[in-house]
């Protein structure tokens, strides 16, 4: 290795510092202009390398700490026992009202000829490396391009909706939350088909947060309903559960309600994800003739 | 043998950044990899500090949220001033270390809450609470950390001292004056 002498290194230092600069400035750049859909080959050779630490990091961590929480869960067994029993038993009545319920939906799904149009398969997932920055809050995955996962696929936990898939290389993937500032989600409280309260749901920089927007003014909406994904936002499939409203702020016929809604799924404890392997139907491409100009090529013509 | 301590330390720096969030949550508000960067600036090479800076910052990003370079341009920008004060200033002594760590952790993640602004994004974390644990934590840590590498340093220097500087051979000194007969 070349040795410099000090007086070099000195000289050389201010010249490198800003080529290093202006390199990170035109990445950072780069990076902000496609934030909502990222794929930077750093990103992806970085996640294929820390895959290979990250995962038995996770899994002797995940195994230790199962070791402790289930001696300690063995004190409590006993109780806990007996209340299972009782709920067992509780449940095999409610179980029989279940199964005629059952057996009614089904007869009825046959009269109004039921079809089911999709089926989405759902990819388990473990979450194996949280954001390294204490800004952020994306995960990693150990579900990559090898295991079917693409860009924007909805990942969700048996609470609801949890983010999108950012970044993708062969073995993992990057998740962004729907916390995230700028994330989107199409949304609608109450049933979809009944309800007319539709809005974009997006992140508010607040962990446990998400705030609705213009859903109208008009619209009565009380605090505890159930918010679902609408389907229409080109990314996540219909149905989702988000969250539930915690906190309105009535709008007037001019201006929207304001709502904020607590997120289903628990964002900071979650340790297994699912990816959902869905893509969203093909919209057609937009049409950007206006509509006087097939007049005037005829014109011109 | 010191830039390739220095390597070996920065690499393992960037993987317990990577990993250690996913054993505990208050493992994020320490910097690892910028103490390393400031303890090779402190070493008075500016050109391997901002290279650390750089790569230890593309590290991070790459498994990050935010935006690609923003850590790397912060890193960077605080290893160039930590060398450039440490070539005017004497900064041997370990208390007058800590202030140094201190000031580029809040320098640093200044920086990195800034440029997010400037590129219209809003972190999720409230910054003075970040800004302010990611200090603690930093300059806590950091003070240890120096305290072992100084003291693997110190161990390696006194081991070689008898090699580098040999007892000198006792002459016996002759009086030129004899006051005898």
């Amino acid at each position: 290795m070349v040795e410099r002498s000090q007086k070099e290194v000195w000289r050389l230092a201010p010249w490198l510092l800003i080529v290093l600069l202006l390199g990170n400035f035109i990445l950072m750049a780069f990076d902000a202009r496609e934030i909502t859909s990222g794929q930077r080959f750093i990103r992806v050779w970085a996640q294929t390398v820390a895959d290979f630490v990250q995962s038995p990091v996770t899994s002797v961590t995940s195994s230790v700490t199962n070791y402790f929480s289930s001696i300690a869960n063995l004190r409590g067994a006993q109780d806990e026992n007996s209340k299972l029993k009782q709920q067992v038993q509780e449940l095999q009545v409610e179980l029989k009202g279940k199964q005629e319920l059952t057996a009614e939906n089904d007869r009825l799904k046959g009269l109004l000829n039921f079809k089911q149009t999709s089926k989405i398969t759902v990819l388990s997932a473990q979450i194996i490396g949280r954001d390294p920055s204490a800004w952020f809050d994306s995960a990693i995955i150990n579900r990559g391009s090898l295991d079917g996962v693409k860009l924007n696929m909805p990942i969700v936990t048996d609470g609801g909706l949890v983010g999108r898939v950012t970044a993708v290389s062969p073995l993992t993937a990057q998740v962004d939350l729907i916390t995230r500032d700028k994330s989107g989600v199409g949304g609608v409280i109450g049933e979809i088909g009944s309800s007319t309260a539709l809005g974009v749901i997006s992140g508010t920089s607040k962990k446990d947060v998400l705030d609705m927007r213009y859903v109208p003014g008009t619209i009565d909406v009380q605090v505890g309903q159930l918010v679902y994904t609408t389907g229409q936002d080109g990314i996540y499939p219909a149905g989702l559960k988000i969250g539930e409203v915690v906190a309105v702020s009535k709008g007037s016929a001019t201006t929207p309600n304001s709502i904020q809604i607590q997120p289903a799924a628990g964002l900071n404890s979650m340790q297994e994800v699912g990816v959902l392997l869905y893509e969203p139907p093909q919209r057609p491409e937009f049409d950007q003739r206006l509509p006087n100009t097939g007049k005037e090529t005829k014109k011109g013509k | 043998m010191e830039g390739v301590k220095l390597t070996i330390a920065l690499i393992i720096a960037v993987l317990l950044q990577w990993t250690l969030r996913n054993v505990a949550e208050p493992f994020t508000f320490i910097d690892f990899p910028l103490i390393i960067v400031v303890y090779a600036a402190l070493q008075r090479n500016s050109i391997r500090a901002i290279l650390f800076a750089t790569f230890s910052g593309l590290a991070v990003d790459a498994l990050s949220g935010g935006l690609l370079g923003s850590n790397a341009f912060a890193k960077t920008l605080v290893a160039y001033a930590v060398s450039e004060i440490t070539r005017r200033v004497y900064m041997d002594n370990l208390l007058l270390r800590i202030p140094v760590i201190a000031g580029a952790c809040l320098v640093s993640e200044l920086i990195y809450y800034g440029l997010h602004r400037l590129f219209g994004i809003t972190p999720n974390a409230d910054p003075v609470v970040t800004i302010s644990y990611t200090l603690i934590g930093t300059t806590i840590v950091g003070t240890v950390i120096y305290i072992l590498l100084e003291r693997v340093s110190a161990e390696k220097r006194s081991s070689r001292k008898p090699e580098m500087f040999k007892p000198r051979r006792q002459t016996r000194r002759r009086n030129p004056i004899r006051l005898s007969k």
